[in-house]
């Protein structure tokens, strides 16, 4: 069991420099902002086809949804020959439930509007990794579902900007969302009132998204410390895992 | 010097202004030119999102003061 013990036991690895640098830095904010914004537009695109093209899905005389229960039709069909569209018998169930249940008639709704919210969000940077993520989610179903199209580009592109979460926002609303709201693991001022960041530089330290939480900048400060304590011996040959354990 | 408040309600009315052309004028240029000129729609899309970041970056300034190295 030592083994165990061993393989499993409290450590964190760490990122290589390079890699905290291109989904954490924001002097490459422009890049993250250019990807985001490509993205946001092409999901609005998609979403304004939808609501207010020629051949809207919703909105139209009628009931809504008729393009969204062809498509469904079209790919819950198996083929006499060849390889049905949707590969997981598991999926076409799902969506041979929602086509049975007529569920097209508000699902087109939410697609629709889905579309241009993660658009507009992706183009304002709010909320960008949710809207990264939302958009993901979307091309992922459509993919399972069979359509190509330009999902596979744009599920990279949200995938890499979900990863830069804390920076594809920077030039955006998270500039100023993020620090009033928080993390999950560090509340913002709006949650921890105004001490926690609200006033003056506090914020502006918050501004730059230095995310740490507490318990490792307490480590941090440890390590620090005990560089101090050791001086040039251990400075020399020796240096500390950011568990504070002699590598 | 610490804002008033109406000051502070008014830059940030501003900062949430800014942004919400940015969202106004993705819907105008989506809009007009539809799936035509996709690379000339990036243009004031980027520009209307530099713009209310400058914007948000005086905001900012006005509503926390210059930082201090």
């Amino acid at each position: 069991m030592a083994f165990l013990q061993r393989a499993f036991t409290t450590r964190e690895l760490h990122d290589p420099s390079w890699l905290r640098r291109v989904f954490g830095d924001t002097r490459l904010a422009p890049l993250w902002a250019a990807a985001r914004l490509y993205l946001g537009y092409q999901w609005l695109l998609a979403g304004w086809h939808k609501l207010w093209g020629e051949e809207r899905w919703v909105n139209v005389p009628g009931q809504d949804g008729l393009p969204l229960q062809g498509f469904w039709q079209r790919v819950t069909a198996i083929p006499e020959e060849g390889s049905p569209p949707i590969k997981y018998d598991w999926y076409r169930d799902f969506l041979h439930y929602m086509l049975q249940h007529e569920w097209y008639t508000w699902f087109s709704w939410v697609i629709a509007l889905g579309e241009v919210l993660a658009g507009v969000a992706l183009i304002v940077g709010a909320f960008t990794g949710l809207a990264a993520l939302g958009g993901a989610l979307m091309n992922f179903n459509f993919l399972l579902a069979g359509s190509a199209s330009t999902n596979p580009v744009l599920f990279v592109i949200a995938i890499l900007i979900l990863f830069g979460w804390k920076v594809a926002g920077w030039i955006g609303i998270d500039r100023w969302l993020l620090p009033a709201l928080g993390t999950p693991w560090e509340p913002g001022a709006v949650f921890a009132g105004p001490s926690a960041g609200a006033s003056g530089r506090a914020q502006q330290s918050h501004l730059r998204l230095d995310h740490v939480p507490a318990h490792l900048r307490a480590l941090r400060a440890r390590i620090a410390a005990a560089s101090l304590r050791c001086g040039p011996a251990l400075a020399g040959s020796q240096r500390l895992t950011p568990l504070g354990h002699a590598a | 010097m610490p804002l008033a408040t109406t000051e502070r309600v008014v830059a940030l009315a501003v900062g949430l202004a800014a942004w919400l052309g940015v969202a106004i004028v993705s819907v105008l240029v989506v809009n007009a030119w539809n799936d035509e000129n996709q690379v000339l729609a990036f243009i004031p899309i980027a520009a209307s999102v530099v713009v209310a970041w400058a914007v948000g970056e005086w905001v900012t300034d006005r509503l926390f003061g210059p930082t201090k190295q």
